[in-house]
């Protein structure tokens, strides 16, 4: 009885029910958010089938240890983002189950036409979640570019279906291997699905609608674009990379060209920014560019651990700056100097986030980024290497200055309140990271493997 | 000077995607497709090895004589529930963007409908609702179904609108039409979950290929579509014509 | 010959997207390029000498030869996708319009 299936279908149930009366509304939307975390321990690892019909003729959910990470992962910050909104925005419950939902179908899908429809559902979501922005024209932009980006990547995935003619994940790997393909002719397609999937996941160039969304974004839109949607994007994105695209030849030089050049330009535009948001988004921007580039050399467990240190931290960072603007009507850096002297927890919070996306000892992303880095120097990629720490540098020196402008006080006095909820959830984030820094055991547990559609190819086709 | 950039670019494009797909050898060339290599193959064979015969076979795999209404609602049924919810987030976040004051009035537009129209109208309305429900119930047999029989519903409520400078149809109803409708397909899903083991399995008996009380629940889903997508589509269409009653 | 007009319709969406300045125009350029990507869909499943995949009672058998089901399936959903999108873009564009008071991209002042 208890399936994976259940995560998608109670949120759309509760969904639908929810337009029926308004004021049950936030009430189910607190309530399906924290069902669905104490369901994801009692679901257990499997091929859900829907429907009764074999894969591929049916559509099928995989459920593996990365998916549990994911699920894990996006349903705790979905949750913890909703709770802290659910009273200032409570005409958009209904859209938040929706959203929920979606989140949950795009990380559990093993079809690639069902993975179309749900990033459809998703990105909806997601537009109408910007709205509350109240700048229409940023919106409108983000919906002509993410309905470009889904129509390209059915488009390859439609080109995909003339040559194997199957729409499933799994069945696709198989058939691409056993009948020997040249990969020459599969750069069209592969690379039409990148980028349509890439639009969605702010690479470069195809970022264009973050500065517009996230420049302006408030204490809904902000994290939730930020970080329950880039960790959700990133690691569905992560498994169709290292399973299906398996980039190689020029297709491989072409896409690490274009994420390198994402990397350098966020970090250089963030370093010449004098906004607090615009500094974040293009940090979030080369991130997600670093994380494509971990999955693309297989180093998929650190890529993993890369995307939730990043979520944890962006969580905290944006609710803290999106909190602070909401304030003080202002994001200019030089408007918020001294945000931290009346409010230590919350710049201790802010610090320890800020350091840990730098990468410093102490904190969980200096592990994870001496681990990748050092996999990616094995793998022999010292070019990338070099690149990401010099970007490291830059990364840091803006960072720096961000937090030493936000504690020292200059002549205004800024007075922000962060109220109590705010408070539990930095504490408990800036415990996390903290811990993960100094304690590096579990981490450590864990290996590639947690990725699991190569094995289960092996057990349904040649077991 | 952008446009001739943009028009070198979009042209460019175009011809380097003709030439790779003219030299993909494993895509099949326009008419020559091999179903025996595509999964459509078992949708059309329905898994058994004999012929589906219309009007004498008896519970196949999926009892629909239209094969894509088959796969739309039987085989790919999930598909089927991500693109209502699509419908329903959109007819939602239209009501959210334009339909948030408490009381509204019809648009005042500089056209005024004329007594013929609006009298003819009526008659049309209940002649275009009728077509939309034939087209609904008989999804399984003839091309159409939940989707386009929907929109034909909407459209008889369009028809009104426009024939009627004043007519305002009840939303709040439609409201919950929309709401009951998409909860009801979910909960058939679950109820396909508990007394079979899947979700959104065909529990009801399928019948005889091409009678039209046949393949299980796939009339009963398509009514649901159908009138879930009028709902929607005419409270869209509604928030579309109306403003804000000025204080 | 349908593939190669479904592709230049594509293409002119796409153009129209690239230098359309007025917002209602971008959405109909949008509503191309989807069109063009649907008639590429339903294109890829056909088959010379096939016919409607629907058993009816003058072609009432299974063994008959039957165009591909499974793009026109897809392509159902696609359009359904392209309508649930459109509405919201214009929804936006209303009231984009209540706030700029115009529909064309340059004359809207960065607020």
């Amino acid at each position: 009885m208890m399936s994976a299936i259940l995560l998608i279908a109670i949120p759309l149930l509760a969904a639908f029910l929810s337009i029926l009366s308004k004021k049950i509304a936030p009430a189910l939307l607190l309530l399906v958010g924290a069902a669905n975390i104490v369901l994801l321990m009692f679901i257990p690892s499997e091929i859900v089938v829907i429907g009764g019909f074999d894969l591929p003729y049916g559509i099928n959910l995989l459920m593996d240890s990365y998916a549990r990470i994911a699920l894990y992962l996006v349903n705790g910050l979905f949750f913890v983002v909703a709770i802290l909104n659910v009273v200032e925005y409570k005409k958009l419950s209904s859209i938040l189950l929706v959203a929920l939902a979606a989140l949950n179908g795009l990380l559990l899908t093993g079809d690639l036409f069902n993975l179309f429809v749900f990033l459809e559902v998703a990105g909806i979501a997601a537009y109408l979640i910007t709205t509350t922005n109240k700048k229409p024209l940023s919106t409108f932009n983000y919906l002509v570019i993410g309905t470009v980006g889904s129509s390209l990547y059915l488009f390859g995935l439609m080109i995909l279906y003339g040559m194997f003619g199957t729409l499933n994940m799994m069945d696709l790997i198989n058939e691409i291997q056993t009948t020997g393909t040249a990969y020459g002719s599969l750069i069209l397609p592969f690379f039409l699905m990148f980028i349509g999937l890439g639009i969605e996941a702010k690479l470069l160039p195809f970022n264009a609608w973050v500065k517009g969304i996230l420049k302006h974004s408030n204490t809904l839109s902000g994290p939730m674009v930020a970080s329950v949607y880039a960790a959700t994007i990133s690691l569905m994105f992560g498994r169709l990379v290292h399973n299906l695209f398996a980039f190689e030849g020029k297709l491989l030089t072409v896409v690490v060209v274009l994420l390198i050049a994402g990397v350098i330009l966020g970090e250089a535009m963030a370093f010449s920014s004098k906004k607090a948001r615009e500094i974040l988004l293009f940090s979030s921007i080369s991130q997600a560019c670093i994380t494509v580039l971990l999955f693309i050399n297989g180093i998929i467990v650190w890529a993993v651990y890369l995307v939730i240190a990043n979520a944890l931290s962006k969580l905290v960072l944006y609710l803290v700056v999106n909190k602070a603007t909401e304030s003080t009507n202002s994001d200019d850096v030089d408007e918020l100097k001294g945000l931290f002297a009346n409010n230590i927890l919350v710049g201790i919070a802010f610090t320890v986030a800020a350091l840990s996306v730098m990468g410093l000892p102490l904190f969980v992303g200096f592990v994870v980024k001496l681990n990748y880095l050092t996999q990616l120097a094995v793998a022999g990629q010292l070019v990338v290497v070099a690149l990401i720490l010099v970007s490291s540098v830059v990364e840091g020196i803006y960072f720096v200055k961000l937090l030493i402008k936000l504690w020292y006080a200059g002549e205004k006095e800024v007075n922000v309140q962060f109220n109590l909820p705010y408070k539990a959830v930095f504490a408990v984030i800036t415990l996390m990271i903290v811990l993960f820094g100094l304690y590096t055991a579990p981490l450590d547990s864990l290996d590639n493997s947690i990725d699991s559609v190569q094995d289960q190819i092996e057990v349904i086709y040649h077991g | 000077m952008k446009k001739l950039l943009a028009f070198a670019l979009t042209i460019g494009l175009g011809v380097l995607i003709i030439f790779a797909l003219d030299a993909n050898t494993s895509f099949d060339d326009f008419g020559y497709a091999d179903l025996s290599e595509r999964v459509s193959s078992r949708y059309i064979t329905k898994d058994s090895t004999a012929d589906i015969i219309f009007g004498v076979t008896q519970d196949p795999e999926s009892g629909a004589a239209n094969i894509v209404t088959s796969i739309v609602v039987d085989y790919r049924s999930f598909d089927t529930l991500g693109e209502v919810t699509v419908l329903f987030i959109s007819a939602l976040g239209v009501s959210l963007l334009l339909g948030s004051a408490v009381t509204q009035k019809r648009l005042s537009l500089d056209f005024k409908p004329n007594f013929m129209l609006r009298v003819a109208s009526r008659a049309l309305f209940g002649i275009i609702i009728m077509t939309g429900v034939y087209i609904i119930l008989h999804g399984h047999l003839t091309p159409g179904g939940g989707f386009p029989g929907g929109t034909m519903i909407a459209s008889a409520m369009l028809l009104l609108y426009l024939a009627d400078d004043q007519f305002r149809a009840k939303i709040k109803s439609f409201k919950i039409l929309e709401g009951v409708a998409g909860s009801l397909y979910v909960v058939i899903g679950l109820v396909g979950l508990v007394l079979g083991t899947y979700f959104l399995q065909n529990f009801l008996p399928n019948g005889t290929v091409g009678d039209l009380l046949s393949s299980g629940i796939i009339p009963i889903v398509y009514i649901l579509i159908g009138l879930k997508v009028g709902s929607e589509i005419s409270g869209v269409i509604d928030n579309f014509l109306t403003e804000e009653v000025e204080q | 010959m349908i593939q190669y007009a479904a592709i230049l319709l594509m293409m002119i969406g796409l153009y129209g997207l690239l230098t359309n300045r007025n917002v209602i125009k971008i959405i109909v350029s949008l509503n191309v390029l989807e069109i063009g990507l649907n008639i590429f869909i339903i294109s890829i499943g056909f088959i010379y000498d096939g016919i409607a995949p629907i058993l009816t009672s003058t072609n009432n058998s299974s063994g008959l030869i039957f165009v591909d089901p499974l793009p026109q399936a897809l392509v159902l959903t696609a359009i359904v996708i392209g309508v649930g999108t459109t509405a919201l873009g214009l929804a936006i564009v209303k009231s984009i319009y209540s706030k700029y008071k115009t529909l064309e991209i340059d004359e809207m002042e960065e607020a």
